[in-house]
């Protein structure tokens, strides 16, 4: 089924829960507030008008009603076997997101260990393709780490998932996780949620938000390398999730420069920002402005490597990216085995390599 | 060459159907004036299947901000995954942009069935 000249790892698939199917895996009083009372996690985002479907394709609603993203066998047939993945990476739905609630910090925790047994149990262990995303409640970081303890030693756990909202990882009050990571040979995994890119506050139109995701992603990638996470913890390495990766190339030579200039203040920082980009983060490529395909190697061109962007789907959103179509024709093979899978398998110590004969 | 691709009942104005061309997947809409039209069931931009998107109104272009004229409504096909919007009355022109259309087959009816024909 595995397309062979693609191996394509898909760095973005999004699979949905529905609440009442985390309900077995969830302990009382927590299930009483679902089953009872209609618990939902708080959501912010004003528009739901985006594409057709709202931010789903409209063609991956299951056929029976259930929303995009919900049914293994039918992930199966329109994105895994039809496109041929060799590996496809979860990402959840970011809802819940227990790491982007603002209070009742419990009840975030519980979510994200139901989440996380309902995701081993329903999708790791029913399709050899898929790797996961450890669930936390970051905000309460030993409770976060207790659960990574718990599950990351799964062998298809590959990453801890991190949602980019309005809380800012690289505090040296979140840094226990990312030492638990390390010690489990997990990656994080940043996507963004509901980011406050306009000052804290919504933009009038959904277009005007979804152009400056990328904003959001560029505040955490600095926030992350100047608190120093990545001199702290050297095994450490950072996906960042649908941000693009066109910034890139503008935030190094901005990191860089300020870096020489401002280094007194964070003495602990040793290398060059970009360098540490270059070992440390890997850029998944969705969503892909068009772009030809000279403007497209300029910017691994500016970026000084192509080894750190990973092609990602985003299934099933409406921003979807076909692996098929996404990309400027005309790529040389070695560019496109890179960007296809060679990038995300040095990314995920956890993934299996290449046998001999491949 | 000339095909049969649906019967004139199988659409109410506003709905859209797959069918074939040939060797040629297409969808085939029925507009708000009740003519049929036919286009390559493929979207220009990344290859998405349009009989799964909608057939729609838009709003106009209009000079005042923050103003919604949803006008055509039937008329423009709108893609499953992107949701560009093609003009099915405008050769299947985007609306962004009329440079820019998917690819649309002659049409004619006769005797209720719909006919597309090269
Ligand atoms: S594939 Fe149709 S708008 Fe992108």
């Amino acid at each position: 089924m595995t397309n062979p000249k693609l191996h394509l790892i898909d760095t973005d698939i999004h699979e949905r829960v529905q609440y009442s199917q985390l309900l077995p895996y969830l302990p009382q009083p927590y299930r009483r507030y679902i089953e009872d009372c209609s618990w939902i996690q708080e959501k912010h985002m004003p528009f739901t008008q985006p594409a057709v479907a709202g931010v789903d394709r409209a063609d991956a609603v299951v056929p029976d009603g259930r929303p995009a993203g919900s049914d293994l066998p039918f992930m199966q047939s329109q994105l895994l076997d039809e496109i041929g993945h060799e590996f496809g990476i979860l990402t959840g739905a970011l809802d819940p997101s227990p790491s982007s609630m603002h209070g009742w910090y419990e009840m975030a925790t519980a979510l994200a260990s139901a989440y996380n047994d309902w995701q081993i149990e329903h999708w790791l262990e029913k399709d050899e393709r898929l790797y996961g995303s450890v669930h936390i409640a970051a905000q309460d970081p030993q409770g976060a780490v207790k659960e990574i303890e718990r599950v990351g030693s799964h062998k298809k756990m590959v990453q801890i998932l991190l949602p980019i909202d309005d809380k800012l990882w690289g505090d040296p009050y979140y840094h226990p996780i990312f030492e638990a990571a390390e010690k489990h040979d997990l990656m994080i995994g940043m996507h963004h949620n509901e980011p406050p890119v306009h000052y804290g506050k919504w933009p009038r139109y959904f277009i005007e938000w979804h152009t400056l995701i990328p904003v959001a992603h560029m505040t955490m990638v600095t926030n992350m390398v100047f608190n120093g996470v990545f001199e702290k913890f050297p095994k450490l390495k950072m996906m960042m999730i649908e941000g693009g990766f066109t910034y890139v190339p503008f935030l190094m030579r901005k990191m860089d420069q300020q870096y020489r200039d401002l280094r007194h203040e964070v003495p602990w920082i040793k290398r060059m920002p970009s360098d540490i980009i270059r070992k440390h983060i890997c850029f998944t490529t969705q969503p892909l402005e068009e772009m030809t395909k000279k403007e497209f190697l300029q910017t691994f061109e500016h970026m000084g490597t192509d080894e750190i962007v990973s092609f990602s789907t985003d299934y099933p959103h409406w921003d979807y990216d076909s692996p098929y179509e996404a990309l400027p024709k005309g790529l040389d093979e070695g560019l496109q085995r890179k960007l296809f899978s060679e990038n995300a398998r040095n990314f995920y110590p956890k993934l299996p390599q290449l046998k001999e004969e491949e | 060459m000339e095909e049969v691709v649906c019967r004139t009942e199988d659409l109410q104005p506003g709905e859209m159907m797959e069918s074939r061309f040939g060797k040629h997947e297409i969808v085939v809409c029925r507009a708000s004036d009740g003519h049929y039209y036919a286009f390559l069931n493929r979207c220009i931009h990344q290859g998405a299947p349009l009989s799964k998107g909608k057939l729609c109104g838009a709003p106009e272009p209009t000079d005042n901000l923050g103003e919604y004229k949803f006008e055509r409504d039937g008329d423009i096909l709108r893609c499953p995954w992107h949701g560009r919007e093609f003009d099915i009355r405008n050769k299947g022109c985007m609306l962004a942009n009329e440079k820019f259309k998917i690819k649309n087959f002659k049409v004619m009816e006769k005797n209720d069935e719909v006919i597309v024909y090269k």
